[in-house]
C-alpha cells in the first residue's frame, strides 16, 4: 500500500460520501442508497462497508484484499425531498459504472446535480393548489369548494415557503402552512357560504402530507433498516401532529365544531 | 357504474399526482408517467369502491396497481421506480378518514356526554382505517419493487436485449 494508494482512496471516499449524505438528505429509501454507494465502490475497485444512520453516513473502504485504506463519516446538509437530485445520481453511478469515468468526472457531475434549480415558485404553487383541488374532487368537493380548497393552497404553501426561507423549525413550518391555509378555507365557512366544511377542511392541508416519510419509513421497514424505518415514521407523525393543530387553532379562532 | 364519475376522479387523482411531483421537484421527463401512475391507482381504487369493495383494499390495489407499473416504467425512463410510485400513491392518501379521527379525538378529550360511546366508536373505526390505508398504499408500492428486484430494476429484463458493452 503505497501513498498513491492511500490518497486516491481519500479523494474517492470523500466523493462516496456526499454522493450518500445527498440521496439522503433528498429523500431516498436506505437500500437505494446503499446500493449507490456500493455500486460505485466496486466500479472503482474498493471494497465498501456502509453504515447509515438517521442523519450521518459512515464509510470505511477496503482494498480488494482487504486492507483498510479510509474511513470516514459524514453528517446531512440541510435539504428538503428533492427526486431530481436521486434520480441524477442514480444515473451518475451507472454511468460511471460502465463508462470508466474518472473520480474527478464524477466529483464534477455531482456538483452539477446539486446545483440544478428547482422549478419556479410559482409554477410549484399553481401546481399544487391544482393539486389541492383534485384532492377535494376525488373526495366529494363541488366546484365552488374545489376554488376555496385552491386558494388555501396557494397561500398556505406560500406562507410555509417563507417560512421556511426564515430557517424555522421544520415543524413549526408545517403548522404555519396548516394554519394559514384552514384560516382562510374556514373564512368561508365562517362567511356562511352552503359549503360543506368537512370537505373545504380536511382537503386545504393535505398538501402538507409527509408522503416521502411514510412510505420510506415502511421501504426501511421491510428492508430489515429498523431503526432508519422508526426514525422516519415518527418524523411523519410529528408532521401530521403539526397539521392536526394548525387545524385546531383555525377551528378554535373561528369557533367552528 | 358511473363510469363518468370515475373516470374524472382518476383524472383529478393524475393531477393531484403531477402536483405533489412538482413538489418533489421531480426530472420534468418523469412528469407524464406521473399522471398516468396516479390516474391508474385512482380507476382502481375508485372502481373497486363502486363494486362495494372495502375502502382499505380499494386503496391497496389501486397502489399495488401503482407500484408495479412503476417498474418497467422506471427501467424505461431511466429513473428510479419510486420516484413514479411515491408521487403516484399520494391522492390516495386518506385525508377525510385523518380528519374525522383527529377532531374525534379531541371531542374524545371533552366531558363525557351521552353519545360518548359513539363517538369513540367512530374515532376508532376512522383511526383504524386510517392506518390500515396508509400502511396498504406503502405496501403496495414497496413489494412489487422487493418481489422483482435483482438488487436494481436496470438488472430485469422486459424483453429488451440489453446492449453489450464489450465485443
Amino acid at each position: 500500500m503505497n501513498q498513491q494508494t492511500n490518497s486516491e482512496a481519500k479523494e474517492f471516499g470523500s466523493l462516496l460520501l456526499d454522493v450518500g449524505v445527498y440521496l439522503l438528505s433528498s429523500g431516498a429509501s436506505c437500500s437505494r442508497i446503499r446500493i449507490t454507494m456500493r455500486r460505485l465502490a466496486i466500479a472503482y475497485n474498493y471494497s465498501p462497508h456502509i453504515s447509515i444512520a438517521p442523519k450521518s453516513i459512515s464509510l470505511a473502504l477496503n482494498d480488494e484484499a482487504d486492507n483498510a485504506l479510509f474511513s470516514g463519516m459524514r453528517t446531512t446538509p440541510a435539504q428538503g425531498v428533492n427526486f431530481k437530485t436521486i434520480s441524477g445520481i442514480s444515473r451518475l453511478s451507472w454511468n460511471a459504472s460502465e463508462n470508466d469515468l474518472s473520480v474527478q468526472q464524477v466529483r464534477d457531475e455531482l456538483s452539477r446535480l446539486i446545483a440544478l434549480p428547482h422549478y419556479p415558485r410559482l409554477v410549484i404553487l399553481l401546481f399544487v393548489s391544482v393539486a389541492g383541488s383534485a384532492f377535494c374532487f376525488t373526495f366529494g368537493g363541488t366546484l365552488l369548494e374545489m376554488i376555496i380548497t385552491f386558494g388555501a393552497t396557494f397561500c398556505g404553501l406560500f406562507m410555509r415557503q417563507e417560512a421556511i426561507k426564515h430557517k424555522f423549525n421544520p415543524y413549526i413550518c408545517v403548522y404555519i402552512g396548516a394554519l394559514v391555509a384552514s384560516l382562510f378555507a374556514g373564512a368561508f365557512v365562517k362567511a356562511g357560504l352552503n359549503i360543506n366544511f368537512e370537505h373545504a377542511f380536511a382537503t386545504s392541508v393535505l398538501y402538507l402530507i409527509p408522503g416521502v416519510p411514510l412510505i420510506n419509513c415502511f421501504t426501511d421497514l421491510i428492508d430489515g433498516n429498523i431503526l432508519n424505518g422508526v426514525v422516519r415514521g415518527i418524523n411523519a407523525l410529528m408532521f401530521a401532529l403539526a397539521i392536526a393543530l394548525g387545524l385546531l387553532s383555525a377551528m378554535l379562532i373561528y369557533n367552528l365544531k | 357504474m358511473d363510469w363518468i364519475l370515475i373516470l374524472s376522479k382518476a383524472f383529478w387523482c393524475g393531477w393531484g399526482a403531477v402536483g405533489f411531483a412538482i413538489l418533489f421537484n421531480v426530472p420534468p421527463r418523469t412528469l407524464f408517467a406521473i399522471w398516468v401512475g396516479g390516474a391508474i391507482g385512482g380507476f382502481l381504487k375508485f372502481t373497486l369502491l363502486q363494486l362495494t369493495a372495502g375502502v382499505v383494499l380499494a386503496s391497496f390495489a389501486g397502489a399495488l396497481a401503482v407500484g408495479i407499473s412503476s417498474i418497467p416504467i422506471a427501467h424505461f425512463r431511466h429513473a428510479p421506480p419510486m420516484i413514479f410510485a411515491i408521487p403516484s400513491v399520494i391522492p390516495l392518501i386518506p385525508g377525510v378518514f385523518a380528519y374525522r379521527t383527529m377532531l374525534g379525538l379531541m371531542k374524545l378529550a371533552g366531558t363525557i356526554g351521552p353519545d360518548f360511546n359513539l363517538v369513540l366508536s367512530e374515532t376508532v373505526n376512522n383511526g383504524v382505517k386510517t392506518v390500515f390505508i396508509i400502511m396498504a398504499l406503502a405496501m403496495g408500492v414497496a413489494v412489487p419493487m422487493h418481489l422483482m428486484r435483482k438488487e436494481s430494476v436496470k438488472h430485469i429484463r422486459l424483453g429488451k436485449k440489453k446492449q453489450a458493452n464489450f465485443t
